[in-house]
């Protein structure tokens, strides 16, 4: 039963992806259109439909791994449950005031999002403690009682608690919290000091109401999820992906929902950490193109990089902090990936002054792309690629989307004509134009971070990935672009190599130095030991410990693990060394002698997923006959007969592009001064030189 | 290629300036040492070309929007010929250097590429205290420039790469907490070095000849699409007059007065008529008066015109010499946030008259800044001020917004807990108050409250607010917000102090400040502003029963489902239409 076959499923808003994984190794996969009504539906077909391919039964399935949107979904569309919040005495306010700042600026109409919770949902309490914890009013045990009958009597749903300098001290929030797990037994009830026991009251008030909204929608969704499951025979531990790129148990996930949201790109991400890892790329900046948005992501030494800087529900933002203020501020570890508006159907429009726009407007689904002949008059990315000969003019995924080359082209003339230019050109320009947004999103992850994308090699998933990946690539100088298997399922991929993840923090607010040692090691101990204990082993766990550092007197803060073990006066030094180093290189400067400040500490004990370690490589074959298409690269690269190739006509020896590599979940271009090998693990590798400027 | 640019490339280079300036901008936010910097965001970056107008601007402070253009101006006169690679610039004097105020100081790097100079990495940022008369460095009570702290005309903070020692010194001991200036003055430098590595970046991919092209051909862009939006503006003389409340015990108006004429594809703004400037610390030179007029037309412009200086060049402002809003050596200037408040509430009240649809009506009036300054128990020096926001008033589609920055900055408040924890001062309330927007079909965002506590003795206060006695306006029927308030509770009793007291004032242990912002004006006719909006205020507690019924002529029923009398509704409104205009909040 350890190494039986392993599934995932990958819920987004338009498909639903699945992918089993053999004990040797051997991937299978299946999309299907998403049951947006009831997604356990799309699951369990899904799966049902893989087990039945692969000729085994249900209870051949050791695990189900899952990321989903739910989470999400309850927040945007404003499904979740109706909240109250309990505050601290004069602080009813604070969830709708926030951090003041908006997102965008110049917007005389602008409007914020409506609050989780309404201020008719939002109490006080007389309680009051100081920053250090103590007691500068009695917590009113009589006027919670109250409110919790009060509560009691009405259709809330779900309570947050949230009261100031709990995260020093949590007495009078777990009295509370008693008081109303009392009173009001089917309620869902989210207390600040056990979801985030960190400092900054706006922040730890939104999470902790973030995840009393989704609580009961997400529990509803696991538990039928998992009923549906069984009934279709197939058993296993359901694990779900969390935000931070590990997975953990359903039943914890039910009592903690915040960890949760960003589910499906951390998957993405944690895939191409450990199969790029494992082909030998340990310097990674992922692409994970889609239809309206793409998305960037940092990984260094197979490591990857997390922030709690995020907001849920807020639209697309790029690489966050600039631009904050437009979503729900949920402050729990969440792999750090930008996002901007550039996908395949994201539209094209000339403004005002003459300038060329692409994107974040987007065709969507529907009515799509003009190519997709459902409506959809505007031209989109999808559209310039399909006139530029990179997409299939006939049909896409092996025949599944049927494409009007000719609308395309249209729509793309409609662009062209106003601005006197080539359709061929604006279609290369739009490609350009695309490009150039999506750049942002990878500087954001990496330059902004003092990172060289130069370092990096481009790993490029998602239904548009392999085909921008090389031009986008080739503006940043980029010189390795790899495009693994199944790219246009690969967070399905990547949740079956994904590790399960516990981990513990604490809010410490002490500076670095040699007097805080004990305590600071015993601190460790003590978040590693509850991490342990909730992972319920203790051999194979992976244990790392982390210290959120920062000169004293910023505002924001570096993670830097710290060694394992006693900690002496050389590991104090490794550690400052070890911070400054880093800010170095973020920032570009370093402040000898300058006191360090311990904000966070944090504690992960991990599990390696059982089975396979990689993908198995796929048997040989090849297209039948040879054909070409005609593909244009712009005024330097030019209009080339390009042959159209599958992933297996590659192999070991570089072959020179232009090219055009067909596969049913997606297309990778490449481009005439690119060389394409296939490796080891059947990654489309692609070669780039240095030299390839359009600019005149 | 001047005249033809590729629309491409153009937004290919578009995107990459205004990378450069976010990246700047998470830069200086991410190492500032200061809370007014690092959580109030009171800075911005600017990427610029080699004549010193800005390409790309970060998303930081509207009100800074035009304040690099004077200050570059004035560097590159002053240096011309004197500027080589490794070469880092700081200034911060209104009168010596085009700058805005003392505690507003810029940090600026020459970009080279094989000596040839490409652009500009400008940064600006708010320095939580530069010496003077009273801690924060914005003393109300200032009669001239010399009182307000140290001022310096453009030095190289570096030459060649390395950085004046001495300078820095001289800096330090002039400031009341030199560690937090210091930090934020190197988190400036930090930026800058971003800007020139992104700049560099762009020229080694490109060459110098088309980047600079490009950098000229999106101010032009800019400056077409500026031309466009002002085409859709109806062609007229808009005028608007407004006033701030006046300094010390007894306030006397500062008036404020804004002519704003569209014609064609141009605007012309005149501020005839508005107050001399004035004994006090709110005088505004006039590249900040630009810069909140460029701010505020910007606002009424689409929303993908570039923050550069491109689309400014249709704009022309003029101001009467010395006076509040165009001083003149010495006024002093520290406090002048709240002038350059007005000048944009001013714009938009004659902005109403042309787009009514696009502006809100009348709101808090900009940032309250409460400073104090002492002794900790544990020996140390401190000083810590911050901005309450605050909301905006109504506008054709929407209640006003609450918890929101001033439309000319973009600052965010300082976490409760970070502040506790720091300074022996207590925040007993931060919420919204009853009652206290204006009314309309659409409502004015009600006011702010926040309230602070002394943990310790002999603290020095000051404070500086507006709109106590002039409140926000409504437009079209709306009526105006509540007034601000003002109140220092001690032993001896409550006071009320006026909006911008002078002298210095002490809190001692156990004293409360109790702040109170105004609230939004109102749009249009309270009488025809839908009874269900007015019922839903009511049940979160926004608007009080009583008012439902006086402001708004509906009548609700009892707690807690307030549901509306029909009937008894139409016959109160219907007897009081008539008249509607004469309704007080």
């Amino acid at each position: 039963m350890v190494d039986g076959y392993r599934i995932s499923a990958d819920v987004g808003g338009t498909f639903t992806d699945i992918a089993c994984l053999s004990p040797e190794g051997v991937l299978a996969t299946c999309k299907i259109p998403s049951t947006p009504d009831d997604y356990a539906r799309a699951i369990v077909a899904g799966v049902s439909a893989l087990v039945r391919q692969l000729g085994i039964d249900g209870n051949d399935l050791t695990e189900l791994l899952h990321a989903s949107t739910v989470a999400t979904n309850a927040i945007l569309e404003r499904k979740g449950a109706r909240t109250a919040l309990i505050t601290t005495e004069g602080f009813r306010d604070l969830l709708e005031l926030r951090r003041i700042r908006v997102p965008r600026l110049y917007e005389p109409l602008y409007e914020k999002p409506v609050p989780l919770a309404r201020r008719r949902d939002r109490h006080e309490i007389t309680e009051r403690l100081d920053s250090l914890g103590r007691v500068v009013t009695p917590l009113d045990l009589a006027q919670a009682r109250a409110l919790a009958a009060r509560l009691a009597e009405s259709d809330v749903e779900a309570v947050a608690i949230c009261f100031l300098h709990s995260h020093v001290n949590p007495m009078h929030e777990q009295q509370v919290a008693a008081i109303m797990r009392a009173a009001l037994p089917t309620c869902f009830i989210s207390v600040s000091s056990e979801v985030l026991p960190e400092i900054r009251e706006y922040e730890r008030t939104s999470t902790t109401v973030v995840n009393a909204y989704i609580g009961p929608v997400v529990s509803g969704y696991l538990r039928s999820l998992q009923d549906r499951l069984r009934e279709s025979g197939i058993s296993g531990r359901l694990l779900m992906m969390q935000s931070s790129g590990g997975t953990m148990d359903v039943e914890r996930v039910i009592v903690r929902p915040a960890t949760v949201v960003e589910s499906g790109p951390a998957a993405g991400v944690i895939g191409a950490a450990r199969l790029g890892g494992r082909a030998g790329y340990a310097d990674i900046i992922t692409f994970d193109m889609g239809g309206t948005t793409a998305k960037a992501s940092l990984i260094e030494g197979g490591k990857v990089v997390s922030t709690d800087e995020y907001e849920v529900g807020g639209g697309i933002s790029l690489s966050s902090q600039l631009a904050k203020g437009g979503g729900y501020a949920l402050k729990l570890p969440v792999i750090d990936v930008s996002e901007v508006g550039a996908g395949g159907g994201s539209i094209v429009r000339i403004d005002a002054g003459g300038g060329i726009k692409v994107g974040p407007e987007s065709a969507g689904a529907s009515p799509g792309p003009a190519c997709y002949d459902a409506g959809g008059e505007d031209a989109t990315v999808t559209d310039a690629n399909v006139v530029l000969g990179y997409l299939n003019p006939d049909a896409l995924a092996g025949g599944a989307v049927p494409i009007n080359g000719t609308r395309a082209r249209d729509a793309l003339q409609r662009v062209a004509t106003p601005l006197g230019m080539d359709v061929l050109d604006v279609a290369y320009g739009v490609h350009r134009v695309s490009n150039a947004t999506m750049m942002r999103a990878v500087k954001a992850v990496s330059t902004y971070r003092g990172r060289d994308p130069r370092d990096f090699t481009l790993f490029a998933f998602g239904g548009n990935g392999g085909i921008h990946a090389a031009a986008l690539a080739e503006e940043l100088q980029m010189t390795r672009v790899v495009v693994p298997p199944a790219a246009g399922v690969f967070s399905a991929v990547g949740l079956l190599f994904a590790d399960f993840e516990v981990a513990r923090s604490l809010s410490w607010s002490r500076p670095l130095e040699a007097e805080a040692l004990d305590q600071l090691e015993a601190t460790l101990i003590e978040l590693e030991r509850q991490a342990l204990e909730e992972i319920g082993r203790d051999i194979g766990v992976g244990l790392i410990w982390r210290a959120e550092l920062r000169y004293a007197g910023q505002g924001f803060e570096l993670p830097i693990d710290i060694p394992r073990g006693r900690l002496t006066l050389a590991a104090l030094e490794a550690v400052r060394d070890r911070f400054e180093g880093e800010h170095e290189r973020s920032y570009g400067h370093r402040l000898p002698g300058h006191r360090i400040e311990v904000v966070t500490l944090r504690a992960l004990a991990t599990l390696p997923p059982p089975g396979a370690r990689t993908l198995a490589r796929a048997a040989p074959g090849g297209i039948a006959s040879p054909i070409t298409r005609r593909a244009y690269f712009g005024r330097s690269g030019g209009l080339h007969e390009t042959p159209v190739i599958s992933r297996l006509d590659l192999d070991a020896v570089p072959r020179a592009g232009p090219l055009i590599v067909e596969e049913y979940e997606g297309t990778t271009i490449v481009p005439p001064h690119g060389f394409a090998t296939r490796d080891a693990h059947d990654n489309i590798v692609i070669t780039l030189g240095r030299d390839a400027v359009d600019a005149q | 290629m001047r005249n033809d640019p590729d629309p491409i490339l153009l937004e290919v280079f578009k995107n990459g300036f205004e990378a450069i300036a976010d990246e700047m901008a998470l830069i200086l936010m991410r190492t500032a040492h200061s809370p007014i910097v690092r959580d109030a965001m009171d800075f911005s970056t600017a990427l610029c070309d080699a004549h010193g107008d800005n390409l790309a601007q970060g998303l930081t402070t509207p009100m800074h929007l035009g304040s690099f253009h004077d200050a570059m101006r004035h560097l590159i006169g002053q240096y011309q010929g004197r500027i080589a690679p490794g070469d880092v610039f700081i200034a911060n004097d209104p009168y010596l250097a085009s700058g805005q105020h003392l505690p507003d100081i810029y940090v600026v790097q020459p970009i080279f590429h094989a000596n040839r100079l490409c652009g500009w990495a400008a940064t600006i940022a708010h320095h939580v205290d530069v010496g003077g008369l009273v801690p924060g460095s914005n003393s109300l009570g200032a009669t001239e420039i010399h009182q307000e702290g140290l001022r310096l005309p453009f030095l190289k903070l570096a030459e060649a790469g390395v950085v004046n020692a001495m300078l820095m010194e001289i800096i330090a001991a002039n400031v009341r907490v030199p560690d937090l200036v210091l930090g934020d003055i190197r988190a400036q430098m930090a930026a800058a070095r971003a800007g020139e590595r992104g700049l560099v970046d762009l020229v080694n991919r490109y060459g110098a000849d088309v980047v600079i092209a490009y950098g000229d051909a999106l101010q032009d862009y800019a400056e077409r699409l500026a031309r466009a939006a002002i085409r859709g503006i109806p062609d007229g003389i808009y005028g608007f007059e407004d006033e701030i409340d006046g300094l010390g015990e007894n306030p006397v108006a500062i008036p404020f007065k804004v002519r704003i004429t569209v014609g064609g594809d141009e605007i012309q703004v005149d501020w005839s008529g508005t107050s001399p400037q004035v004994r006090g610390g709110i005088n505004a030179p006039i590249s900040f008066c630009k810069s909140n007029v460029y701010a505020a037309l910007r606002s009424i412009m689409p929303a993908d015109v570039p923050n550069c200086h491109g689309y400014t060049r249709p704009i022309t402002v003029t101001a009467p010499e010395a006076s509040v809003v165009n001083a003149r050596y010495p006024a002093p200037c520290g406090a002048r946030g709240i002038t350059g408040y007005r000048i944009v509430d001013c714009m938009f009240g004659a902005l109403a008259q042309a787009v009514p649809d696009r502006v809100a009506a009348d709101g808090a009036g900009g940032s309250t800044l409460p400073s104090f300054g002492g002794w900790s128990e544990d020996g140390r020096q401190f000083v810590f001020s911050e901005c309450i926001m605050g909301t905006w008033g109504a506008t054709s589609r929407h209640d006003g917004q609450e918890g929101v920055p001033h439309m000319a900055s973009n600052q965010a408040n300082v976490s409760v807990e970070m502040i506790e924890a720091a300074y022996p001062i207590r925040i007993e309330r931060y919420g919204i108050l009853q009652d206290s927007g204006g009314a309309g079909e659409f409502r004015g965002g009600l006011s702010m409250v926040r309230e602070y506590r002394m943990l310790a003795d002999d603290i020095y206060f000051g404070v500086r607010s507006d709109k106590s006695i002039h409140p926000p306006h409504g437009l079209f029927g709306g009526t105006s917000g509540g007034p601000a308030l003002n109140l220092v509770s001690t032993a001896a009793g409550d006071r009320t102090l006026p909006p911008m007291p002078v002298d210095r004032l002490t809190l001692n242990r156990g004293d409360v400040f109790r702040h109170v912002m105004a609230g939004g004006g109102g749009y249009g006719n309270p009488l025809a502003r839908d009874p269900d909006r007015v019922r839903e205020d009511v049940i979160d507690g926004k608007v009080g029963a009583v008012r439902a019924r006086t402001a708004y002529g509906v009548v609700l029923g009892d707690a807690p489902d307030h549901v509306v009398d029909v009937a008894a509704t139409r016959a109160l409104r219907a007897a009081r239409l008539p008249k509607s205009s004469e309704f007080q909040p």
